[in-house]
């Protein structure tokens, strides 16, 4: 209920106000400066050509554009760049707000309707702001007899462990946060964590609905870890090595290996969609079944972050079938070599290749997440039994059948160090 | 039913043309059912087919059943409580009426009784799959009890569920009779007795 | 083979005597409904082995109105609109069924205009019924295109029926003596382009959604009602012809002008939840090539409404009519004592019919085919509650 205090004086307002800077001023000057100057005492600051980055220069970027470049050309050598926006973390979330644009205007067109329209005026792209906003402004209910500390940590842990798959992902060559030489074991020992939280928060939230869910996402998830290492292997018998720039690179030398592993493909396409809980796999937030699974009980941004987790999922997945299987960041060379821009010359930023591969890099990203968008419009869900079934029994058989193939092509000298395909 | 006006169904009028004709042509005057004032003179010729159901149902339980109106495509019997289970098993056994489509009860506070009809329908027999014969009964207002049907038919359960809470008809080897439609915390008088009003009307 | 039955008792035993002999709670009991996005106005407890539904007890009755009672307050053509609330979406089917009814007791003829306006507007109206319904078996099963295709294909037939009545969903057209007014200009040609158009559409539901495996792999062999099980529960409509039994009340007991119309009883004989999924459909195909004939044999004027005496009273009696609405036989009981309101108004709907089966098809199935066999029984849960 709206309503101001009934001896309103508009000079004991605008006093209350000047009051309030005056408190903020004081403190600023007596706390905040203090602390200010005392950690930049105890932090080294790095050197930018030969001069030491201090808050001083820092500010000067904003009027000097001369100072501006070599700055940022210093802080995109950072591991915290690296972690924090390009192949990191708002690369990732970045791809996956745009996912879920994709996704309603895709379905939209797919089920003859719209889609949002009216939020941002151009075909409602700023729907997914609004929608964010109505997510921070709501209430998160925690239900009573919850497991508090778990709900709480669930969905933190959810968006950890995605953005951790995503620090795995090669998009341009040397652009990777950790560059492991077991980095594909390293990306399925973390997709390990998923049903964990799942059955976590099923179990902390102290429903039963969400409850029957978490159980549906362990059984389906653990059912496809099996055939997804599995139809993995392949590549890694065609590449040797488990390192994924070094897969992408030995791809780069051949061809791709979508093209003599089709079928590992496929079932690595299928194991995604079951580890993503997408349609037709979505048993764990079943709708019409068990209500949403094991989101029944989240609320506001609960809610918020545990579908910005699953879509840093979809990406993170989506990019790693590209890296296997459709050649990483391989294409055409379309950016020139020089690029000069007439105000602020930002040529020293500028990399042709490494512009070029993340171009071609998430364009193949977002066709895959197209592949991954695609059966929700086409498919009902399908039933835990027949799921079950299709992961321990038909899946894992198709792996052996590229497993055997992709050990031919390499004995028979066709790929491999000095095979017949190898340029 | 009271007593005077049971038995005229068979009287000569104009003959309608088919059993299973589209439009049913409409009795000029209809029988007189339950709460009827005083019985009707005139009566149309009730249909061959019809008359012969009923001719098969009075020929095996005689002065019993009694045979309220016959017209295209309805019968109405009228049977005593303890008979009704004998007859409604004769009616599936032998008749081919195989379900129950409806049951409801309807209150006659001036004859302080209430009368529960069954409507019985039958998928199994073509030639009766058009016809609803009515199998009624009747039972005291203020010990409003009958036996269940619920073993000849088990299509009836949910609508005898539904009148008990509704008229207050207790159905003696109803596995449930309890609430079904109305809110737990009912506690009025059954709602279709006439003796309930509507507030405000 | 043992029936449904002794299936159910046997299972209901073995359920019992699981919670007997582990003290602890093996079973667990869910409360599907009032708001569970999968039930409707409705509520069914089911217990649960595992996966596997040990128990089903339905509860119906949240959107209770009293609708008979209310019909004892109220005059003959009083009682049309609010007779249709309990199924909005079939509201032409349900008045239809009452008009015959009070037709028979008062004692009034339909103009044969009347009778053919009356049967297009009762099945265009089950198309938007049935297309609803199939919109929420779509989305129940998880499959959102159909749950938008029907949506928005309705919406036409919508279009249809407010151009005839004036009004989108209920639409209280349907009185004693005949239909409120006459078509409009132009509805003809209207109504043969928009069935054409859906006759297309109809082919592309079933590529998308009946021929779709992973859907047959959810319905088949789901639920079984056998022909026996579904007399002796006396199920009605799609769920009753999905199980062999071709009835339909526009065959068995032809009202109106549907005895000079050629059509065939769809039905389908394997009784499981593809079955009684896929019979609406067939239904919706035979409803189409009923439209086109009743505008053809339509006659081009006439009256369409008999002359009405402002309070139309009959003599003392009963009617008993019935019309084929979109979930099966309605039936209208109706007993007059003379005066203009009627004594006792008995509705009996298919909804409340079918939910009977519920229980017995629940029974030994597992928690993922609960939506699959729960609203291919065509229910209705405002209905059933009238």
């Amino acid at each position: 209920m709206a309503s101001y205090p009934q001896n309103f004086r508009f000079g004991e307002f605008v006093g209350s106000i000047l009051w309030l800077v005056f408190w903020v001023l004081i403190i600023v000057t007596l706390v905040g400066l203090p602390l200010v100057f005392i950690v930049l005492f105890y932090v080294p600051l790095p050197p930018i050509g030969d001069e030491v980055l201090t808050p001083y220069l820092f500010l000067t970027m904003v009027v000097d554009p001369s100072r501006t470049i070599p700055i940022v050309e210093h802080l995109m050598t950072t591991d915290l760049f690296r972690v924090a926006v390009f192949p990191g973390f708002t690369y990732g979330a970045l791809i996956g707000g745009l996912t879920i644009f994709i996704e309603r205007k895709f379905l939209a067109k797919m089920q003859l309707r719209v889609g949002p329209l009216y939020a941002g005026k151009i075909e409602g792209i700023f729907q997914l702001i609004a929608d964010g906003l109505k997510l921070i402004a709501k209430e998160i209910i925690v239900p009573s007899g919850a497991d508090k500390p778990i709900f709480w940590a669930a969905p933190i842990a959810f968006v950890s462990v995605s953005a951790a798959v995503v620090t795995l992902i090669p998009v341009a060559p040397g652009w990777v946060v950790a560059d492991l030489d077991v980095g594909l074991l390293a990306v399925f020992a973390i997709l390990g964590f998923f049903p964990l939280i799942a059955l976590l928060f099923s179990w902390a939230s102290n429903s039963k609905y969400p409850f029957i869910g978490g159980l549906r996402a362990l059984h389906q998830m653990i059912a496809f870890e099996i055939p997804f290492i599995l139809s993995a292997l392949s590549v890694v018998i065609l590449s040797g090595t488990l390192n994924l720039t070094g897969v992408v690179e030995a791809q780069l030398q051949s061809y791709w290996f979508i093209f003599f592993v089709p079928i590992s493909a496929f079932v690595f396409y299928i194991s995604s969609l079951a580890e993503l809980e997408r349609i037709p796999f979505d048993l764990p937030e079943a709708e019409s079944e068990i209500v949403a699974g094991w989101l029944t009980e989240t609320s506001g941004m609960i809610y918020g972050l545990l579908q910005l987790g699953s879509y840093i999922k979809t990406y993170a997945l989506a990019a790693l079938f590209v890296v296997l299987f459709l050649g990483g960041w391989a294409g055409p060379q379309v950016f020139p070599q020089e690029f000069h821009t007439p105000l602020v010359d930002i040529s020293p930023l500028y990399d042709p290749v490494a512009a070029n591969a993340t171009l071609w890099f998430t364009l193949k990203t977002f066709g895959m997440i197209m592949l991954f968008l695609l059966p929700r419009g086409i498919s009902p869900r399908i039933r835990i039994d027949i799921l079950l079934h299709t992961g321990w029994y038909k899946l894992i058989v198709l792996t052996f059948i590229n497993m055997f193939i992709a050990l031919a092509l390499i004995y028979g000298g066709i790929l491999g160090p000095g095979g017949l395909l190898v340029r | 039913m009271s007593g005077e006006n049971k038995e005229q169904p068979k009287k000569p009028a104009a003959t309608p043309p088919k059993p299973t004709a589209a439009k049913p042509p409409v009795p000029a005057k209809p029988p007189a059912p339950a709460a009827a004032t005083a019985p009707q003179k005139k009566e149309p010729e009730p249909p061959a087919f019809e008359k012969g159901i009923a001719d098969q149902i009075k020929k095996r339980f005689g002065e019993a059943v009694k045979v309220v109106f016959i017209r295209p495509l309805r019968i109405k019997l009228m049977v005593e409580p303890r008979d009704i289970v004998e007859v409604a098993t004769f009616l599936r056994d032998t008749m081919g009426l195989d379900h129950a489509e409806s049951a409801g009860g309807t209150d006659y506070p001036k004859d302080n009784q209430i009368e529960m009809s069954y409507h019985l329908g039958s998928y199994g027999r073509e030639d009766l799959a058009s016809h609803v014969l009515s199998l009624s009964t009747r039972t005291a207002r203020d010990d409003a009890r009958l036996p269940t049907l619920i073993n000849v038919y088990k299509s009836v359960e949910y609508h005898e569920r539904e009148t008990f809470e509704m008229l207050g008809i207790y159905f003696e080897g109803h596995p449930r009779n309890d609430r079904f439609l109305l809110p737990e915390d009912w506690a009025d008088i059954p709602p279709l007795r006439k003796d309930f009003r509507i507030k405000g009307r | 083979m043992t029936s449904l039955e002794d299936k159910f008792e046997e299972t209901k035993r073995l359920g019992l005597q699981i919670v007997r002999e582990s003290e602890d709670e093996r079973l667990m009991t869910l409360s599907v409904g009032p708001q569970h996005p999968g039930s409707g106005h409705f509520r069914f407890t089911i217990k649960l082995d595992g996966d596997y539904i040990v128990y089903c007890d339905p509860d119906p009755g949240y959107v209770h109105r009293g609708e008979e009672k209310m019909c004892e307050y109220r005059n003959f053509i009083q009682n049309i609109p609010h007779l249709e609330r309990p199924v909005i979406h079939d509201s032409t089917n349900i008045t239809y069924a009452y008009s015959l009814a009070v037709e028979e007791l008062v004692g009034i003829e339909v103009p044969r205009r009347g009778q053919f306006i009356r049967a297009i507007a009762s099945e265009l109206n089950r198309q938007v019924y049935t297309l609803y319904w199939l919109a929420i078996y779509g989305i129940f099963l998880g499959h959102s295109t159909m749950f938008m295709w029907p949506t928005g294909d309705r919406e036409l037939f919508i279009d249809l029926l407010e151009a005839l009545t004036g009004a989108r969903v209920t639409h209280a057209y349907n009185i004693p003596g005949g239909v409120r007014n006459d078509m409009p200009e132009g509805f003809r040609d209207r109504c043969l382009r928009q069935v054409h158009y859906f006759e297309k559409r109809l082919k592309e539901y079933e590529d998308i959604f009946y021929n779709n495996p992973l859907f047959r792999q959810r319905t088949e062999q789901v639920g079984v009602l056998t022909k026996d099980d579904a007399a002796k529960l006396g199920v009605t409509g799609s769920v009753v012809r999905a199980s062999g039994i071709p009835y339909d009340i526009r065959k068995a007991e032809p009202y109106d002008i549907y005895n000079e119309i050629d059509f065939k009883v769809q039905y389908m004989k394997t009784g499981d939840s593809f079955a009684r999924s896929y019979t609406p459909f067939l239904d919706m195909r035979e409803s189409c090539h009923i439209i086109e004939q009743l505008l053809d044999k339509m006659p081009q004027s006439g009256e369409v409404r008999a002359k009405l005496q402002p309070n139309p009273k009959g003599p003392p009696g009963e009617a008993y009519r019935r019309v084929e609405s979109g979930r099966g036989a309605l039936g209208f009981h109706i007993i007059s004592d003379g005066t203009p309101k009627p004594y006792r108004v008995k509705i009996s709907v298919g909804s409340f019919r079918n939910i009977l089966a519920l229980p017995y098809l629940l029974v030994g199935q597992r928690l993922a085919d609960m939506p699959a066999i729960y609203w291919s029984l065509n229910y209705w849960p405002v209905e059933a509650d009238r």
